[in-house]
């Protein structure tokens, strides 16, 4: 459950982002995510359909995920494996080092700036639709 | 046909939406940890630490292994010669913190309501209420979780995990995120492998080893008859380091994760 902090960090992050922009809304947003990094993808997902507001309110989530591999200090050898298995795949040594799965982080934030003050002129009516944020 | 009245145009036309202008698309490219904000505070807290001499350490299981049993019986052993302080995580009521404060050191309860771990900031809030002038060790016991914990950097130098042997000898594959993020672990309540005939600490430590881990694992046995003794040589060693001049101590592993 600890995902509604990270998606309550996430946000966060990309408001600060979006307002230093002067983004007038996020479209998307893609993180990467391993196996290692103790947050479940599916339920962040969750936490960030339930909790996006403010400027973020129709963003959309993407997540990358990774897979873990690890790289062996004796044989020097990279190998592919699972969150619970880090010892060497060549040579089954156990001083290793991760050096991809552990990922927990914000990529890109695709946003929409506001419109030119020329199409502002034609436009009739003002979208109000957003969510209040609570977050940020 | 229908240019006239519109009923061919895409049905989005009907929405005030459509009908705002849109301004220019961008992509704005960042790599960023998202607990940045966590970690920045948690810095900010180790360098409370240190402008203090304080050896943090974190301290993490699941609920029920005998985290402060340990500390209790760790701090009867060592608050002659080294003054003590501790944080308590839990959902709800002051009761760790009275135990420890039962020990004769000054403890803060931080009840997290229904977080599930300590984070960065609810640390510093707690350090507000706390002096540590004059402090050698400081512990800060999290909330009893296997999981949330791993997470969250709280600016702590060391990070511990108990295992207890009334769970699964297996615990360290099952959660490897926080057994990777561990210094020490502890093999608890080992006063009880004699009628427990389902726990066996080597298949934990080979659980332990195939997470590329060096972690040692210490016995300990806090309630009856406390053996401690390998453990308090650990913390012992560790204060030590500390306190010789400019040493800078191992850091915790959370705090390593995205080096």
């Amino acid at each position: 459950m600890h995902e509604l902090s990270v998606c309550q960090a996430l946000l966060s992050q990309v408001a600060e982002i979006a307002r230093a922009q002067g983004a007038a809304a996020v479209e998307q947003i893609t993180i990467e995510l391993g196996p290692l990094c103790g947050t479940e993808p599916r339920l962040l997902w969750n936490a960030f359909s339930a909790m996006r507001c403010g400027v973020a309110a129709n963003a959309e989530l993407r997540i990358k995920h990774c897979s873990v591999s690890i790289q062996c200090l004796q044989c020097e050898a990279r190998t592919e494996t699972r969150p619970n298995r880090l010892v060497c795949g060549k040579c089954g040594g156990w001083r290793t080092r991760v050096i991809a799965g552990d990922e927990l982080r914000l990529l890109k934030v695709e946003i929409r700036m506001p419109p030119r003050l020329s199409q502002i002129a034609v436009a009739a009516v003002a979208d109000s639709s957003e969510k209040e944020c609570n977050y940020v | 046909m229908c240019k006239t009245c519109g009923c061919a145009l895409p049905r989005a036309i009907d929405q005030n939406s459509a009908m705002q202008p849109v301004g220019p698309f961008r992509a704005i490219n960042v790599v960023q940890d998202i607990l940045a904000a966590n970690d920045r505070t948690a810095a900010h807290n180790r360098t409370h630490f240190d402008e203090h001499g304080v050896l943090a350490i974190n301290v993490m299981s699941s609920p029920g292994a005998g985290k402060t049993a340990l500390l209790e019986a760790t701090i009867l052993a060592l608050k002659s010669r080294y003054r003590i302080a501790v944080i308590e995580g839990d959902l709800e009521t002051e009761n760790d913190a009275n135990r420890i404060r039962a020990c004769g050191v000054p403890a803060i309860q931080i009840t997290t309501g229904t977080a599930c771990h300590l984070d960065a900031s609810l640390v510093h809030q707690a350090l507000h209420d706390m002096s540590l002038d004059g402090i050698d060790l400081l512990f800060i016991e999290n909330v009893g979780n296997l999981v949330c914990p791993a997470s969250f950097d709280l600016g702590q130098h060391l990070n511990v995990t108990l295992l207890s042997v009334t769970e699964g000898d297996d615990k360290p594959a099952k959660y490897p995120v926080i057994f990777r993020a561990s210094d020490l672990v502890v093999l608890s309540k080992t006063d009880l492998l004699a009628v427990l005939e389902d726990f066996d600490p080597t298949r934990a430590a080979t659980c332990l080893r195939n997470l590329g881990l060096e972690t040692t694992m210490i016995h300990t046995a806090a309630r009856r008859v406390p053996s401690i003794g390998a453990w308090l040589d650990w913390l012992t060693a560790a204060l030590e380091h500390r306190r010789a001049p400019r040493s800078v101590v191992f850091s915790g592993a959370t705090a390593h994760q995205d080096a």
